[in-house]
Formats: structure tokens, sequence, C-alpha cells
């Protein structure tokens, strides 16, 4: 028989980075970005500092391996600095995190996608990250370079040096890897940045990639997003093994006291009620480590066979119409555009929040025969691959879009040069894999998601209802001058009449197709009319000037 | 050029009654008043079937096309097209309904102001024409414009046809005459007179172009005495005026064989004997209601154990070809009518056993025997196997 070994965190990571993103070259780089730039963000946030933060992204030779170039990425922050020793951990090791479980909206949570950058640079370049940090009490930063001891899942800072650094404090990190560089489409970089600034108006970025010249997007609040304090799961969200591992982390604490403290909504009315339910009152007062597992079986299943009260949807942040109305003006000049933030919600017993921007360009030459451009985000970082089996294609494709002005073949995304934004933001976000490229797809969720959707088209469709009459008049204005003296004057010819009948039928043409265009002109007025109070209500709503809001 | 052979007794004079309509159109206009051009609805919710009469014909329902700045479009390339259909009846020209697509591209080619007219595709411009068929409700033929003569070759040691030509002289073709070739009706059968040398029994339509040669060529027509010839596929103007020309002058029994299945049911054999709900105004000139599907039919399968396919729902055209069945068993007068019994109850057998079975499966009962196929064909005329 085979020797069975054991490996660390960081070999099986490092064996199967494709499970975290890096899965190609063209996926390395962006899942770089990604992970450095969520964790700027998050650590900003924590901290209550409007983020500021510079992504550099460069070629600077060719990769060792085959198609592929040697890519430097660079993202600075303003963020309040990572301790000394800390750094070698934060980049060098697997699942060390301060996110773990909380049950927050974070958007990292397990610790992993920072070290697996790490890593691919690691194994691609034989260099890990090479990190700068300052915090606020420091005079000199900290610099050197961080790599994974594989064999251990340690970080090892190497070279490390005191360097000045004329930012009172922040970090700045840099990855040289193998890769290649997609700026547009589904998985480019642009989309990713774009992306990013949409969901997070608080956030001032510099950019510049490849050859490009610099882009600077200002912020557009000053709001620094205030994440939720952590929640306590709720029980009915649990399978019974999960139950078992919940209970084993609370020790020797009884049974009662576990239940009220390791969960939400559970109150001491809700115990009994799990006693009328089935659970032997003799175990509440038991330790719960020396709980046999038919006993958890008979505590799980009294459980969820109680009504609780649903979770607290509190945990909860969004992004709000408001300031989602001010962001997406700063991806281009806004033909039009419609946002809806739902109020947050409970699907599948974990609280969840949707907003949804429909929009516009006026410049940005998407194809009017071609799908929409779609952008999805979880929990405010955008999603890139794999959009066929996300919740959120899922629900665009199971509403019906011709209601609302939109052609859409069977089954698909409509059609049009528009971007559908969708977010969804919860501290339970359930992925289908561990590069979190795709929302599991439960019925609750598709369902919330189609109702956000649904309340955006209908603000979308006036636009477009109005788009329609003013064609539809032009096409009979048109209609009247091109067809009106054909039709007359093929009649006379028919006929062999005179001119005098020719000139009184083409007045009489005129008077009839008159008639057609006013009203054509009354429905264009009626249909701006009620655009302009849709406009109204919505102004009233966000607390701006009408003239400010140009969006439907 | 002289006068073209008229289809059928005409009572109405297309110039005459063209004029009345632009007339009855400007006068409206002067009026200030909305001209209105009314034709014949032809779809399936405004045919009637009397087995008595044998054909869908038509109802009182019309399309009624009424200017607006909507419609304005429609009006303008109906007078158009008019005004080209008029000059060809007047100067004896004929035009098949592509050519009359070119013609109106050649004329708005040469005139800026009709510009707007353009059609983008020959729909456009066919759908115009047949406005104007079911407006004056007359055939396209006698509005000169004529369809490509496909389908109907036929076969006989017994026919003669005798055809007046345009300039009134008569071509005599017998048959018997032609070796190999077959005869090719055109559509507009009516100019054909026929006679038999000898008593014909029956005429055998086949579906399949192919099978009607292969039976001819194994002797079919030497060995009985019949007509034979090839629908190939869904039968065209011309096939469907020259099997009603052989029913009207010649009296004898008339059979179809073909596949088993919706489409042929649906589309083939009811249009070959009643006509269609797209050409109501025309089907008593162009269906022979005494025509009977001789088959394949549903026990045949049984009888000959015949090779046949489970339909695929998953395929688009089949899919439709069963749910357009269902729908003419709930909304099609001739399959509704009790004296097609027979009829409809293959469609329902089809829409129960969803499978298929070809006319050519009859190959596969004694593949040794190259004129089994004829055998079993007379063998089911004679034993009264048909519906």
């Amino acid at each position: 028989m085979s020797k069975i070994t054991k490996s660390s965190t960081a070999e099986y990571f490092a064996k199967n980075l494709q499970q975290v993103g890096f899965s190609s070259p063209l996926k390395a780089v962006l899942t770089t970005l990604k992970e450095a730039v969520d964790n700027s963000l998050d650590a900003c946030e924590q901290a209550g500092i409007s983020p500021e933060i510079t992504v550099e992204i460069e070629k600077v030779g060719a990769g060792s391996s085959k198609n592929t170039d040697l890519v430097r990425i660079m993202v600075e922050d303003n963020g309040p600095g990572i301790e000394a020793e800390d750094l070698a951990k934060v980049y060098g090791e697997y699942l060390a995190s301060s996110k773990f479980g909380r049950g927050q909206c974070s958007r990292g949570q397990q610790g992993i996608g920072i070290s697996a950058a790490t890593t691919w640079a690691q194994l691609t370049n034989a260099k890990g990250a090479v990190v700068r940090s300052k915090t606020a009490k420091m005079r000199k930063a900290v610099q050197g370079q961080i790599d994974v001891d594989i064999k251990t899942n340690t970080g090892i800072l190497r070279n490390k040096e005191s360097v000045d650094w004329d930012k009172k404090h922040g970090v700045r990190v840099e990855f040289v890897i193998d890769g290649r560089v997609q700026l547009n489409g589904d998985g480019g970089l642009i989309t990713y940045l774009e992306g990013t600034v949409l969901v997070n108006p608080h956030l001032s970025i510099n950019y510049k990639l490849l050859e490009t010249d610099w882009v600077k997007i200002e912020r557009v609040t000053e709001d620094v997003p205030q994440v939720p304090s952590a929640t306590l799961p709720h029980p009915h969200t649990f399978k019974l093994g999960e139950f078992i591992t919940h209970a084993t982390l609370f020790g020797k604490t009884t049974l009662e006291n576990f239940l009220k403290t390791g969960f939400s909504r559970v109150t001491d009315a809700s115990i009994k009620d799990f006693v009328a339910k089935g659970l032997p009152k003799a175990l509440l007062a038991k330790s719960v480590s020396s709980l046999k597992d038919e006993e958890f079986k008979k505590i799980f299943l009294a459980v969820q066979n109680t009504d609780l009260q649903s979770p607290s949807t509190k945990s909860v942040l969004t992004v709000g119409e408001e300031a989602l109305s001010k962001s997406i003006q700063r991806l281009g000049e806004i033909d039009f555009f419609a946002v809806v933030t739902r109020k947050p919600t409970i699907c599948d017993y974990k609280p969840v929040s949707v907003e949804v921007a429909l929009a516009r360009f006026k410049n940005r030459n998407l194809d009017a025969d071609e799908p929409v451009q779609l952008l999805r985000f979880a929990n405010r970082v955008p999603l890139q691959f794999d959009k066929s089996g996300c919740a959120i294609t899922w629900a665009i494709e199971s509403v019906n879009w011709k209601s609302y002005g939109l052609s859409q073949p069977k089954k698909s995304l409509p059609i049009g040069p528009y971007i559908f934004a969708i977010s969804i933001v919860s501290p339970f976000i359930k992925f289908k894999n561990a590069s979190k490229e795709t929302i599991d797809a439960s019925d609750d969720l598709v369902e919330e998601i189609r109702r956000a959707l649904m309340q955006a088209g209908q603000k979308l469709s006036r636009h477009i209802k109005k788009e329609f009459k003013e064609a539809d008049l032009e096409r009979k204005l048109a209609h009247i001058e091109q067809f009106g003296p054909i039709l007359v004057e093929t009649l006379v010819r028919l006929t062999k009449s005179n001119q005098t009948r020719k000139k009184k039928a083409e007045e009489g043409l005129k008077k009839l197709l008159g008639r057609d265009s006013q009203a054509a002109i009354e429905d264009l007025e009626e249909a701006d009319k009620k655009l302009s109070e849709q406009k109204k209500r919505e102004a009233k709503k966000l607390g701006l000037d009408e003239g400010d809001l140009e969006h439907v | 050029m002289s006068k073209l052979i008229r289809i059928r007794d005409l009572d109405v004079d297309i110039p005459k009654e063209a004029r009345v309509i632009a007339e009855r159109m400007l006068a409206d206009l002067e009026k200030s008043k909305r001209p209105v051009l009314e034709a014949v609805k032809t779809s399936l919710d405004n045919s009637f079937y009397n087995s008595k009469v044998g054909y869908l014909t038509p109802g009182d329902k019309v399309v009624r096309t009424e200017l607006n700045v909507s419609s304005v479009q429609k009006l303008a390339r109906v007078v158009f097209m008019l005004e080209i259909l008029l000059r060809n009846l007047d100067i004896g020209s004929v035009n098949t309904k592509r050519e009359l697509y070119y013609i109106c591209k050649g004329l708005i080619k040469g005139d800026r102001n009709l510009k707007p007219l353009d059609f983008e595709d020959q729909n456009e411009s066919d759908s115009i024409v047949d406005f104007i068929g079911d407006m004056l409700r007359v055939y396209r033929e006698e509005l000169n414009c004529f369809a490509n003569d496909r389908g109907g070759q036929t076969y006989s040691q017994q026919l003669v046809v005798t055809e007046t030509l345009s300039d009134g002289s008569k071509a005599t073709i017998d048959l018997s005459t032609l070796g190999t070739s077959p005869f090719q009706p055109k559509n507009k059968p009516q100019s054909l007179k026929l006679k038999v040398k000898k008593k014909v029994d029956f005429c055998l339509i086949v579906e399949s172009e192919g099978t009607a040669n292969t039976l001819q060529t194994m002797g079919f027509t030497r060995r009985n005495n019949c007509i034979l010839l090839g629908a190939q596929g869904v039968p065209s103007n011309g096939v469907r005026g020259w099997c009603k020309l052989i029913q009207e002058q010649l009296d004898v029994p008339m059979y179809f064989f073909g596949d088993l299945d919706a489409y042929t049911m649906q589309n083939i054999f009811r249009t070959l004997k009643a006509g269609s709900a797209a050409s109501l105004i025309r089907n008593a000139d162009f269906s022979a209601p005494t025509v009977k599907f001789l088959g394949v039919l549903p026990e045949d399968v049984k009888r000959y154990d015949l090779p046949h396919y489970k339909v695929k729902e998953s395929d688009p055209v089949e899919a439709r070809a069963l749910k357009k069945a269902k729908d003419a068993l709930e909304n099609d007068p001739f399959f509704l009518d009790k004296k097609n019994k027979g009829l409809s109850d293959i469609l329902r057998w089809l829409l129960k056993e969803k499978i298929r079975c070809e006319q050519q499966s009859f190959f596969s009962v004694d593949p040794k025997d190259p004129i089994k196929t004829e055998k079993l064909i007379l063998e089911k005329i004679k034993n009264g196997s048909y519906v």
C-alpha cells in the first residue's frame, strides 16, 4: 500500500490554483488585480477611510511559459497600512483572514485570494509579492518581498528594509507574473475597473493599463459605507454536519446557551418551542461537547421544524439609488438610465439586497443587435466569468423584456445597446466555486433579482416608449411626404383625370394625413408628459434638483 | 400580340373594374374622405367547406385597408403595381412574380420620386400582387402573372391532349408517342382538351416524382389503362389545375399515393383535393374533389409490416406539422366535415401514434420483386383500400 501523506493548505492551493481564479494567463492577471483591489477597499472601509487607489499594469518582458508576457501589476492604496509583523501572514499564508465566517458583507472572506496571487507570482516568476506598508504610527515604511513557504503554509518576508514614503499610511503591493492582458470584453481589466467604480461611489481611482494614458476617476460621495456589524447565522441555513461543527466551536457551554448565542433569532420562547417540537428538555443543560450524534440529530430536527423569526436584514449594505445614480455617470456620457435599490430581504433565510442599474451610454459603441452588456456584482466585486450559470443571468433571462420595449430571443439576454448592472449584497452569498465567479441560483434569490429587474424595466420602458413615439411621428410625417404624391399621381393616370382633380385630391390627402400626424404629435406629448412626471418623482425621492437628474 | 386563352368565363372586366376602384379612391380624396380597399380574407377563419361543393370557398370576411399615415405606403404600392398589371393585360405581356419584382425595381430606378416605393425583397411585392388578386377576386393568371410549372409530369398510353394556342391554332399531343418523356401540363390547363383512345380505369397521382418515374419505367402504364402523374411535393397551380381538368373531362377515379404523415395529409393531399385557405378565390378551378387517399394508410403499416419512424418532436419542422395537425382537427372546415371523417381519423391516428411512414416503404415488402409496389397499389385499388 502506498504511503499516505498529509499536505499543507498552501501545497493544496499551489496545485489547484485554477480553483481560485488562476486557470489561464488571462484570468491570472485579472484575479491578481481583483484580489489586491478588494483587499485595499476592504481595509479602507474597515478603517473609515475614503479609498484612493492607484493601479498600474505593464508588460515588462516575455513570460517563462508559452504564449505569455511577464506582467507587472501594482496596486497602491491609502488604507490604514499593515503592521510589519502581519505582512507575511496577509500575503503569504492561506486562510489567515480577519474576515473568515464573520457574517459581514466584506469583499474578501476566507483569506485565500491574495496568497494565491503570491503563489502564482512565485510559481511563474520565482518571486513573490513585493509589499510596502506604512501605518499612521510608523515614521518610515516597511518594504520587502513576501514568499509562500508551500510546505508549511507560512509567509516569509525577505529583504526587509525601511524606506521613506511620503504617504501617511497605506499599502503598495506589486506582483510580476506570467499572464496575458485583455482590456475589454467580459473578462477585460477595464470592464473590471469600471464595474468597481460603478458600485463604489466613494472610490477615487487612478489607473494606467499598458500604453494607454492615466485615467483618473474621482469619488462622487465622501461617505464611506458603514459595513454593518457582523451577524450571527440563522439556524435554518444549516445542515446537520455544519450544525455539529458549529457546536464544537463552543466547547463546554450548555446546549441552551449554544443555541442562544451561536445563532440569531433564538430566544427563550424559541427554546420552549424546540422542546415542544421534540427536543428532549434534559439535553438543554448538558454541555454541547458531551452530546452524541443521535442527540444532535434530534436537536437539529426540532430546530428545523420550529418556526423562527426571519433573520435581520440589518447586516446588509446597499449602495443606494442616489449614489448609484451619480456613480453611473462616471462611466461616460449617459443617454438615460434607471436605478432600483430593493429593500433588503430574506432569501433562503439569508439577508440579501439587490440593486439594479440599467443605462444607455452615448459614446460607447455598443451594438444595437448584440445582447446587452451585463455587469454582475457580488458584495460589490465584479463577476466576470461563467455568466451562464449565474443567478443574475437566470433572473434577467426569466423577465419578459419585450413588454418593456426591448427585443429578446427566447430564454436569452435582451438585445440592445444597454448596460445592465446588477449587484447582490449579502453576508452569506453562496458561490458555485471557490473563485467566486457565479452566484448559486436558488429560486428565492432569482425571484428577488427578477423583481428588481422588472421595476427597473418599467422605468426603462417609459423612455423607450417615448423614443418609439418620436420615431413613429417621424415615420408618419415622412410617409405623408413620400407616398402621398405617388398615390395621387398614379390614381390620376389610371382614371385619366385632369390637373384640377389632381390638385383637389392632393389637398384632400394632406388634410386627411395631417389629422393623423396631429394625433401622433399628441401621443408623443402624452408620453413626454408621463416621462417628466416620472423624473420629478425620482428627483423628489432622491432629494435632488430635477435638472440634476437625467435618468428615468 | 393576340389575346391569351382565358382560364375561365370571368364575369369581371379587370381593366374596367380597376378603373372603377381608382375613380372611387380619387373621388374620396377630393372630398377629404378616407379611401378604402377591400380584399377577400384568405385565411382558415374565412374558409367554408361543403362536401357537395368539394373545395374550400370564401366567407364574407374582408381585409379592409383604409387610408391613413401607416397604410399610405401600401395603397401607393397597390396602385403602382395595378398600373403595371393593367399595362401587361393591355399589351398581352406575361410575367412571373419574380419578374414583376424586377420590373418594379426598374421603374423605381428610373424615377427618383418613386424611390420610397422600393421593395426590399420579393415577399413585399408578392403580397401586393396577391392583394390585388384578392381585391378584384381574380386569379393571378388572369392578371397575366404566371407561376413556374413545377410537377405534374404525366404518363399514359391512352391520353391525347389538344392544346389551343394563343394564335388559335391547335397542337395535339398523344402521350403514347412520347417514349420515356412525360407530358408536362402548363398552369393554364383550361386551354387543354383531353381525349382517351381507350377507356381509362383510373388516374394515379404519386407524391414523389421519382417513384412515379420508377413505376412508369417498370411498365405501369403499359400494363394498366391509366394516367400516372407525379405531384412533386406540394402541388403547384399547374398540378392542381391539371388534376381538376382530368376529373372534369375524363371522369375517372383518381387516387393519391404519398407518405403517411401530417404534412402530406394537410399540405399536399388537402390542397390537391379541396384547395387551400391562401387560394380561396381560385379553389374552384384548382382542386380535384374526387381524388381519394390511397395511402400509405395506417392499416397498410400493419398489414404489410412497413418500416416507419418515430416523429422527432425535438425537430422544429415535425413539431410544427403536429401542432398544425392538432389545429386542423379543431379549426379546418375540411377536416371537421363528417364526410371527411376517414381523413381526419388518419390525422388523429398520426397525432396519437406520432409515427411517419414513407410511400417508398412499399419497396420493402418484397425487395426482390421490382413491381411489387405496382401490385400492392393495384391490390389496394381493387379492394377499395383507400379513404
